[in-house]
């Protein structure tokens, strides 16, 4: 496991040595450690990527609600779906960059726009998930169910919603990756706190150490984000295992 | 299935026959009345060099397009190709070896340089630095001081923009504490026209003159007016310079004739941009015609291409003072006057 980042290091450090690039262009990873240490110590990081969480969960708990409810309803109706789901993916045609600018004009140029942007980013393969998932459920057990005598809320919360589980995890870890994507678009357009904005505050003082920093606390934390849905993938479906 | 298939096919063919619409082509012919190529050597001798710039195609770039279309770079035996991107990767790229030729601003040089980037600058083209800023009219701010206790807003916090900003703010004694500036991204239009903010740090050649033309009543603070920094020119690398000598001196004289060119006749000027860049054409055109306009305000002036030393000395003691430069840099490292003297 902890081979690959050696590994890594090592070609890195290989590739710095031979000199086949200067270091504006790809920095050894010394400097970069040095780099790291100094914006951890002086509190520049931290007041960087809080703000980046912060639009993040912000992002997640819109676009996830969002998402969620609108493709139980999309999934439960057919009507509903072909009234709304071709517009829905032909606006996934419209890049989230292109479309940023413009959401910060309508939102303002303070944390509501990356959140919306975040929210706008992970909306779409959260709600295509929810669908399948839901649709996933058997029709056999549907109808046990309903030999049973299952009420509509029962239905859901004790058959539909643990059968779709696993496509909705997978839903959500998409959800979570792209949430970060979304908050570093928002933070390109116009921004004076967060990763994206220190991407783009390194590029132009040609400070490429810092810019490799702000990227590996960007992969730091879609890390963690993967490990956070293995986990609830385990807590959750533990009794598929089991059985 | 096949019935359900044919209803969108026709929908897509419609619309990629649209697109392909004669119409819509770019056309391949000089405007009438646009000066033809006198090239004095053949494609086949041409020195191919890429020349890029730190936006997109633009009717601001129209000398260096107006050299191409005439012949100016050919008659130096060059073949340039012009490319398009981010400002300071860019410059990675020409310090790297990877590019020969920039267009970039003079701040970025002196950055660049202190980061170890082997460029420098080898022709002045603004004449003034093109930042300033903006308010609408019934905003109650027409002098510096009007901008004590105000919000203005700024597209970034680094580049020409956010270092013309801090330039200004020394050059009048408002220390920045005293405004609120409020990172805006590049909506300055909407935010001045929407009131977010009381006032806005523009491109001097864009934001004030879409106002403008757009019927708004303006008050502009520029920032050359309070100090001197240098502005966009041509920017090389140091091997370039060692081993091409002539090289530069061709691309430096093909570019002041395009500059020139454009000075003095700005309307053929801008037949041959809208060949290159067919949008400013239509119901642009009166806007373009004005950015064009304004830009040449900007570029014309006594010694075109020369660099002024004091201003170069300026920014580097402007980038210590704002710590954004921490390396100690010799203010004549970064620029030469040597291909702009004949």
């Amino acid at each position: 496991m902890a081979v690959a980042p050696l590994l890594f290091l090592a070609l890195w450090q290989g590739v710095c040595w031979r000199g086949l690039y200067p270091p504006f262009v790809l920095p050894p990873p010394g400097a970069v450690a040095r780099r790291f240490a100094g914006v951890v110590r002086d509190g520049t990081l931290w007041s960087h990527t809080s703000v980046t969480l912060l639009e993040v969960f912000g992002g997640l708990l819109i676009g996830l609600s969002v998402a969620l409810v609108l493709g139980y309803l999309l999934a439960k109706s057919r009507t509903l779906e072909q009234l709304v789901l071709p517009y829905l993916v032909a606006s996934q045609a419209l890049p989230v960059v292109a479309l940023a600018p413009l959401l910060v004009i309508w939102f303002g140029t303070g944390r509501l726009s990356k959140i919306v942007v975040c929210a706008l980013t992970l909306f779409f393969p959260v709600l295509v998930n929810t669908i399948v998932g839901i649709r996933s459920v058997e029709r056999g057990l549907r109808d046990l169910m309903r030999s049973l005598g299952a009420s509509r809320w029962q239905m859901f919360a004790l058959l539909e919603v643990p059968a779709a589980m696993p496509v909705l995890l997978s839903g959500l870890r998409i959800g979570l990756t792209l949430s970060v994507i979304g908050a570093v678009v928002g933070e390109f357009v116009a921004a004076d706190r967060g990763l994206g904005f220190l991407v783009n505050l390194a590029r132009g003082l040609f400070d490429t150490p810092l810019l490799f920093v702000a990227l590996f606390t960007l992969m730091a934390i879609a890390l963690a984000f993967h490990a956070l849905t293995s986990s609830l993938e385990r807590a959750l479906l533990g009794w598929q295992r089991d059985q | 299935m096949r019935k359900r298939l044919i209803g969108p096919l026709i929908a897509l063919s419609l619309v990629l026959a649209a697109c392909a619409a004669p119409g819509n082509a770019p056309t391949a012919s000089p405007a009438s009345g646009s000066p033809t190529p006198a090239p004095s050597a053949t494609a086949g001798d041409l020195v191919p060099v890429t020349l890029a710039m730190g936006y997109v195609p633009n009717v601001q770039f129209a000398p260096l397009y107006v050299a191409k279309e005439r012949g100016y770079f050919a008659a130096e035996g060059i073949d340039v190709t012009f490319d398009y991107g981010w400002e300071t990767d860019l410059l990675k790229l020409l310090a790297a070896g990877e590019r020969q030729f920039v267009i970039g601003s003079g701040d970025q040089v002196a950055l660049a340089r202190a980061n170890g980037l082997p460029v420098r600058y080898v022709l002045n083209w603004y004449r003034r630095f093109p930042v300033c800023v903006v308010a609408l009219g019934d905003s109650g701010i027409s002098k510096p001081e009007d901008l004590i206790g105000r919000t203005v807003g700024i597209p970034v916090l680094e580049g020409a923009s956010y270092i013309g900003w801090r330039a200004f703010l020394k050059a009048v004694g408002i220390e920045p504490e005293k405004v609120n500036l409020q990172v805006v991204g590049y909506t300055q239009v909407a935010s001045l026209t929407e009131k977010r903010v009381d006032a806005a740090v523009c491109y001097a050649l864009n934001e004030p003159v879409q106002l403008r033309t757009a019927g708004h009543d303006v008050r502009v603070l520029y920032l050359d007016q309070y100090a001197n920094l240098p502005s966009n020119g041509l920017i090389t690398n140091d091997r370039t310079i060692e081993e091409q000598p002539e090289l530069v001196r061709g691309m430096v004289r093909a570019f002041l004739r395009g500059l020139q060119d454009t000075i003095t006749d700005p309307d053929g000027a801008f037949a041959i941009t809208k060949q290159v860049v067919p949008e400013i054409g239509g119901e642009n055109e009166a806007l373009q015609r004005a950015v064009l306009a304004e830009c040449v305000r900007f570029w014309q002036g006594e010694e075109l291409g020369k660099s002024d030393p004091a201003s170069w000395r300026a920014v580097v003691d402007l980038l210590r003072e704002l710590n954004l430069m921490d390396a100690a840099v010799d203010p004549e490292s970064l620029y030469t006057n040597e291909f702009v003297t004949p």
